[in-house]
């Protein structure tokens, strides 16, 4: 009763196909026919045509939706797995200062800075003391007016609203707008940050340097959050530049550089922090990008 | 010149009392009223009469100097009720920038997660959902900048789909768009699941007949005229005639393409041959009404 | 009787295709993705039949095709070349599908639907089912629907019987025990026949290939 092994180019007809997609075909004829189709193109093809085909449409855009926004890179990944979101993820993806670029060119200008501190140490650079242990204070004064300076850039592309191209989208939807301002805002921090810790580090300067650089970063930048609730946050950021090189010019020109960073600025700085964080609070609804009254 | 009394009897999902804006000496609105309901409201008028301001207010983006508004029953002013009504908003602003370098599905990526989409999947289904709808799907991966300005429309459109909203605010969507895209566009519109509030701006009447069944004219800030655009056609009536040469007592005049010159004025002379009027001759007799005020 | 000609599936003959399932899976792994969207197109259709023949659930099956030819994105340079593509995508493909069903915490899933019997097989179906089975249909045909569905887990699947357990919502322990009651059945159903206690050889071999 053994019948002989298919011919080649013998296929299952149309009716057995529309059955097995329908699911109502026994289960050995299920394997028969399965195991049929794992041979045969041929088959496979015409079997699709006995599946819904708006249904294969729609995850097929589905499909091309996912390949195309990309799972983020190693980076996302990671961050996915410790429990990160991946709609915050994704948001600081849109973030412009988070932009490979900005950061870069952050990082050249410190490059420059630091650079040309550390050519002074050196004595590569005309009117430089002797190279030895103690490191001239005067060679800082550019560093240190600059790197807070970019933190506060960094950090002011991100939550400005004329850096966000959609800026008016992200005012018209539901999504908290104080939520997406602190998690651009935190993340352009720490961003800019890293850079400018690193350089400290290259820079002659005295080993406490990169750590004091920490707080007049975040007193900077709260404080022109907390000024962007009150006045225009374009002004808001102008001032805060100001009140840092203000103090850090008139220090640079009377030789005295590192008091900025020193026991009573830092201490001040401590306050405007704390200052900022208590506006913020109460005023954080007028956060809206956009809503300003 | 009398505003028409409206014939919608429909329930009124939007409302503005007295709504009034200026710019410096510039008064955007001056005491706006009106009403939406579900369906198409075109929004009919030259640049610089206020349409922007108007949907800008509408779409909790802006505020105005005197006058409330009211959609769904919820007051913008209020933080909580503003936010409720942006969950159901969709926006396209006039200008709308992109971030140039993101693909079209990852920005509306973006935007979904604006609009609260949180779960990856379901946000991979609305955008994909919206790419088929504005016919955008084979352009999922490719970068904006790479695209033409009717795709970028487009996809401005598509974006302000995300999350089928209920009231959607189009601020001159058919503008880059060629004759089928139009076709295209009205299509989508009427197709739309739930029936929500549409308002679209635009300055070019034969949209307005072709798409809206329900008008507004807005002139220099004030509303007028409410109706359909039969009736906006209608006030043009006895008011258009065509002759074989200029006539100097018309307001306007132009050659037609069967080389016979079409008029539009307050009175047509005696004996003058009479043409009916469109959508267009009506807008026109407005506007030149209102200059001459 | 005579064995009959079957009707050629019109239009599509094995290798007349532009690209073969190999070169656009080559062509996926650098990246292209008209590739892939290829690939789907050939794919996609019996992928979903066979899934749901597993999971009654469209959504869950909706899912597992979606993520399937996202994983065949992200890891088309592992395929080496040995394994017939549709196979490739067919281990993916049951894998997600137990995520997927792994995912729901509430294992609702039913063995395939209940074969409707009002199906009448064509004689040319009945060929089909004889030249694949034979006696050993039969004898398959005559297991309990649970042993069933763990030979055909194991075996036409080719999963473990972990994998198997989440299938079919039993624990692992389960399945073993099914699969080795399945075997006995039916070494002793075909012990029967003359053609002695095990099954033939090139029947085994029938198997093998899926």
């Amino acid at each position: 009763m053994t019948s002989p092994l298919p011919a080649a180019g013998e296929h299952a007809g149309e009716d057995l196909l529309a059955s097995y997609a329908a699911g109502t075909v026994e289960p050995v004829v299920v394997w028969s026919v399965e195991a049929h189709l794992t041979r045969c193109a041929a088959c496979r093809g015409a079997l699709s045509g006995h599946v819904d085909q708006r249904r294969l449409a729609r995850n097929r855009g589905v499909l091309l939706v996912r390949v195309a926004i990309g799972d983020g890179g190693r980076v996302h990944r990671l961050l996915r797995r410790c429990g990160v979101p991946d709609h915050l993820l994704r948001l600081l993806a849109a973030t412009p200062s988070l932009r490979g670029s900005w950061l870069l060119s952050v990082i050249g200008v410190l490059a420059v800075v630091a650079g040309e501190a550390a050519a002074f140490r050196h004595g590569r650079m005309p009117g430089a003391g002797p190279a030895i242990g103690y490191q001239d204070p005067a060679v800082l004064a550019p560093f240190l007016l600059v790197a807070p300076l970019l933190v506060l850039a960094v950090v002011a592309v991100a939550f400005l609203p004329m850096f966000d191209p959609a800026s008016r989208l992200a005012v018209a939807a539901p999504f908290s707008g104080v939520t997406l301002l602190l998690v651009r805002t935190v993340c352009a921090l720490a961003a800019a940050l890293v850079p400018v810790v690193v350089a400290a580090f290259v820079v002659p300067g005295p080993g406490w340097l990169p750590a004091a650089l920490l707080l007049p970063s975040l007193a900077l930048s709260a404080f022109t959050l907390a000024a962007a609730t009150l006045v225009d946050p374009r002004a808001a950021a102008v001032m805060a530049g100001g009140l840092w090189a203000a103090p850090a010019l008139l220090l640079a020109t009377s030789n005295a550089p590192l008091l900025i960073v020193q026991h009573h600025a830092q201490v001040a700085c401590a306050a405007v922090l704390c200052a900022s964080a208590v506006v913020l609070l109460i005023r954080r609804d007028r956060l809206e990008m956009g809503w300003k009254r | 010149m009398e505003a028409m009394k409206t014939t919608n009897v429909r329930t009124a999902v939007v409302r503005a009392d007295g709504l009034s804006r200026r710019y410096g000496a510039v008064r955007a609105l001056d005491g706006v009223d009106l009403t939406l309901g579900r369906g198409i409201t075109g929004l009919l008028g030259p640049n610089g009469a206020g349409k922007t301001t108007l949907l800008s207010i509408l779409a909790t983006v802006g505020e105005p100097d005197a006058g409330q508004v009211s959609a769904f029953g919820l007051d913008p002013r209020n933080a909580a009720e503003r936010v409720e009504i942006r969950r159901r908003l969709g926006y396209l602003p006039q200008e709308l920038g992109y971030h140039r370098h993101f693909t079209a599905a990852a920005f509306l990526d973006y935007v979904a997660i604006l609009k609260e989409i949180t779960d990856r999947r379901r946000r991979a289904q609305e955008v994909a959902r919206v790419l088929a709808a504005t016919g955008l799907e084979d352009r999922a991966r490719t970068r904006i900048r790479a695209l033409s300005g009717g795709m970028r429309q487009r996809l401005g459109i598509a974006q302000a789909l995300l999350g089928e909203p209920e009231l959607l605010i189009l601020d001159e969507p058919t503008a880059g768009l060629d004759p089928e895209q139009r076709l295209r566009f009205r299509e989508l519109l009427s197709g739309l699941p739930g029936e929500p509030v549409i308002v679209l701006s635009t300055h070019q009447a034969d949209d307005i007949a072709a798409i809206c069944p329900r008008v507004v004219v807005l002139l220099r800030g004030q509303v007028h005229f409410t109706g359909t655009p039969a009736e906006l056609a209608a006030t043009a009536d006895g008011r258009v005639w065509a002759a074989g040469e200029r006539d100097p007592r018309a307001h306007l005049s132009w050659r037609g393409g069967d080389n016979r010159w079409r008029h539009i004025g307050e009175a047509s002379p005696a004996g003058a041959e009479l043409v009916a009027p469109t959508v267009e001759d009506g807008y026109l007799l407005l506007s030149h009404a209102a200059d001459a005020r | 009787m005579g064995a009959r000609e079957w009707p050629q599936v019109a239009g599509m003959r094995p290798g007349a295709q532009e690209r073969d399932d190999a070169a656009l899976l080559r062509a996926v792994a650098r990246g292209d993705d008209d590739a892939l969207a290829a690939l789907y197109d050939r794919h996609a259709g019996w992928l979903t039949v066979r899934l749901s023949r597993r999971c009654a659930m469209p959504d869950m099956v909706d899912h597992a095709v979606q993520d399937t030819f996202l994983a065949v994105w992200r890891e088309a340079g592992s395929y080496r070349g040995d394994a017939d593509v549709a196979a490739f995508i067919w281990g993916i493909g049951v894998r997600r599908l137990i995520d997927a069903i792994r995912r729901d915490q509430v294992s609702r899933r039913l063995p395939w639907r209940a074969a409707q019997p009002e199906a009448v097989l064509s004689a040319e179906d009945q060929v089909l089912v004889g030249i694949e089975h034979g006696r050993l249909g039969q004898a398959l045909a005559g297991l309990s629907p649970e042993l069933r569905g763990a030979i055909e887990a194991t075996v036409l699947d080719g999963l473990t019987c972990a994998e198997a357990g989440i299938l079919l919502g039993v624990p692992e322990g389960t399945v073993k025990s099914r699969c080795h009651r399945a075997r006995v059945a039916l070494r002793a159903a075909l012990a029967g026949d003359q053609s002695g206690p095990e099954p033939p050889a090139h029947r085994r071999q029938a198997w093998g290939t899926s």
